[in-house]
């Protein structure tokens, strides 16, 4: 197994896609819909990488990154969003700690290799929790 | 009684208000009273037995004195009565005065002169007032024909403009010999299809005023959209002789607006586009991705053709959220210096691979050198000179010239200009090219200029639009220095 991802989506579709995706990588996911229950699952769990949607219902993504941020400093957090490449956006998950950002508007294959380039060069850093 | 006005009336002469002489026929003075004496500065000794000429005009210039002369004499041997003539005379302090004369010969039976009397009022502080109300009137009139926000006219009953006044030349660039006594119409027919003054001019005879918001037509064919106020003109009998019209003019007001409307609506549809494009991603996402994981089995080659089919379909709209989610773009934030003639430099070779093959297009390149950086997202404004460059090239399919030309437009502004000599633009098309989804091309999606519009105002600037049909079009930018 490559790597073990918590993808957090509040949509059913979003969601069972990336799991069906990352099995294709050989990558092992745990899926969820919101912020509170993925701080849930991260409490029980150990995960090489969070794949995090920013607009969810209740608990923003970004808010569940700083949650994540003030216990975890080096779990990889990669955010994902419909809004596509916003600059703006982006220095805000960037500021808050993220690993990464990827669109939801880029080609399949290019989302899956984008990812899996952040995941790599964070754990290079050494920003695993392992 | 007699007696009493006997004694009265020399004191009455002397005292009066108004210079009092008598003549002999020689012209020599034999009488004058207080009022001359104080005029002239001279003791009665000084004046009595004195050619009056000589007296009275002793400081003044020969052309004066032949002016009295004239006006005493029909000819040279025959006096006449005058009377209110005005002529100057200096006073003891060398002052002008201005004096009204009115001149008595006395004749004896065979018409000789036998004497004369002489009156002179002195009018000077009178005809100064008269002067000062001419200056009043003149400023007026300067204030008036200055005035150009409001125009004023007056017809009659019959529609024939009878007063052309202020504004009229100034608002509307109409002379008082172009209109005067024509029809109305003339400034309210703006299309030569009638106008609405019949309407108006009812209204008005109803209740005796009417406002409207209207448009009037200038002496160059513009027209300008006003305020019209119309009010009844009445004689001192009541009976309507015509119609006061007063128009100001909105041209301004309306411009400014239409900009705080386009601005609100692009702001709204800005923030439309992005919530909508955001709900569009989610769907497009799971569709490409699962055609994506179903394009990897093993497929008949019609199934897998019909999901190329779809693949290529999804990305168009996938293109045109991209499109709608970087209009609604709000800021701008990888901000840096920029050199605006290396930033257009290097987008050349991009616009060259989009032109199309057959069009000969000469791109003629005008920079001015060493012009303050202005500051910036590069990729940003790279996209609007790129989407410029494009449309330029694209409206030239038989090919032609394009013209950049960048300048300090002052210390504070750079301006860059870019110039075809394309198809053009109809003018009635002018005022939505900046607007999102609005194109003259078939293919367009109609959001290229209105992200162009977006970044510029997001860099605090300005991008404007000039063009006539088959007369090209010119994209002026300005963007701040740092």
């Amino acid at each position: 197994m490559l790597y073990k991802i918590l993808v957090v989506d509040d949509e059913a579709p979003v969601r069972e896609l990336f799991v069906d995706l990352f099995k294709k990588e050989d990558c092992q996911s745990v899926a969820c819909a919101t912020g509170e229950q993925a701080l849930e699952i991260l409490k029980k769990e150990t995960f090489d990488v969070v794949l995090l949607d920013i607009k969810l219902p209740g608990m923003s993504g970004l808010e569940v990154l700083k949650n994540i941020r003030e216990t975890n400093r080096n779990l990889p957090v990669v955010m994902i969003t419909g809004f596509g490449f916003d600059e703006e956006l982006i220095a805000k998950t960037k500021q808050f700690g993220c690993s990464g950002y990827i669109g939801k508007n880029m080609p399949i294959s290019q989302i899956i290799v984008t990812f899996k380039q952040f995941v790599k060069t964070a754990k290079e850093k050494g920003c695993s929790n392992g | 009684m007699d007696s009493d006005i006997k004694e009265i009336l020399p004191k009455l002469i002397e005292d009066a208000g108004v210079m009092v002489l008598y003549l002999d026929k020689q012209e020599n003075i034999l009488l004058c009273n207080k009022k001359t004496q104080e005029l002239t500065g001279l003791k009665d000794t000084d004046i009595v037995g004195k050619n009056w000429l000589k007296v009275l005009f002793r400081n003044s210039g020969n052309n004066i004195k032949k002016a009295m002369f004239k006006a005493v004499m029909d000819d040279s041997t025959t006096y006449k009565r005058v009377k209110d003539f005005e002529c100057h005379i200096l006073d003891s302090s060398g002052k002008n005065r201005l004096i009204s004369w009115s001149i008595n010969p006395i004749l004896d039976k065979d018409n000789e002169l036998q004497a004369s009397t002489l009156f002179g009022h002195d009018i000077t502080e009178i005809k100064g007032r008269g002067a000062s109300i001419k200056n009043i009137n003149d400023s007026l009139k300067n204030i008036f024909s200055s005035i150009k926000e409001y125009a004023l006219y007056v017809i009659n009953p019959d529609g024939k403009i009878t007063y052309v006044g202020m504004g009229c030349q100034a608002m509307l660039g109409w002379d008082k010999k172009d209109i005067i006594f024509k029809h109305v119409n003339i400034l309210h027919d703006i299309d030569g299809q009638g106008s609405n003054l019949d309407f108006i001019l009812k209204q008005v005879r109803l209740s005796g005023k009417y406002e409207t918001e209207t448009e009037l037509v200038t002496k160059d064919k513009e027209i300008i959209p006003v305020i019209l106020t119309v009010n009844r003109f009445l004689d001192p009998s009541g009976k309507l002789v015509g119609f006061i019209f007063i128009a100001k003019d909105m041209t301004e007001r309306k411009k400014l607006e239409y900009q705080i409307f386009q601005a609100e609506k692009l702001a709204a549809l800005g923030q439309l586009s992005a919530g909508m494009a955001h709900e569009i991603n989610n769907p497009l996402f799971v569709i490409s991705g699962r055609l994506e994981m179903l394009k990897q089995e093993e497929l008949d080659q019609k199934v897998r053709d019909s999901l190329d089919l779809i693949s290529s379909q999804t990305d168009r709209i996938r293109n045109l959220v991209d499109r709608i989610l970087r209009f609604s773009r709000k800021s701008t934030t990888a901000l840096e210096p920029i050199d605006i003639n290396e930033a257009i430099e290097a987008v050349l070779p991009w616009v060259q691979y989009n032109k199309l093959p057959s069009a000969e297009v000469i791109l003629e390149k005008s920079f001015t050198k060493n012009m303050p950086k202005i500051k910036g997202d590069l990729h940003q404004l790279q996209e609007v000179f790129l989407n410029l460059l494009i449309n330029a090239y694209q409206s030239m399919p038989n090919g032609g010239k394009i013209k950049i030309i960048t300048s300090k437009l002052d210390d504070h502004y750079a301006q860059i200009q870019i110039i075809d000599s394309g198809v053009g633009i109809p003018a009635h098309h002018l005022k939505n090219i900046f607007m999102p989804f609005f194109s003259t091309k078939k293919e367009g999606l109609g959001l290229g200029l209105s992200i162009c519009h977006n970044i510029i105002k997001n860099h605090n600037g300005s991008i404007e639009l000039t063009s006539k049909v088959n007369q090209g079009a010119s994209f002026t930018i300005k963007l701040p220095f740092i």
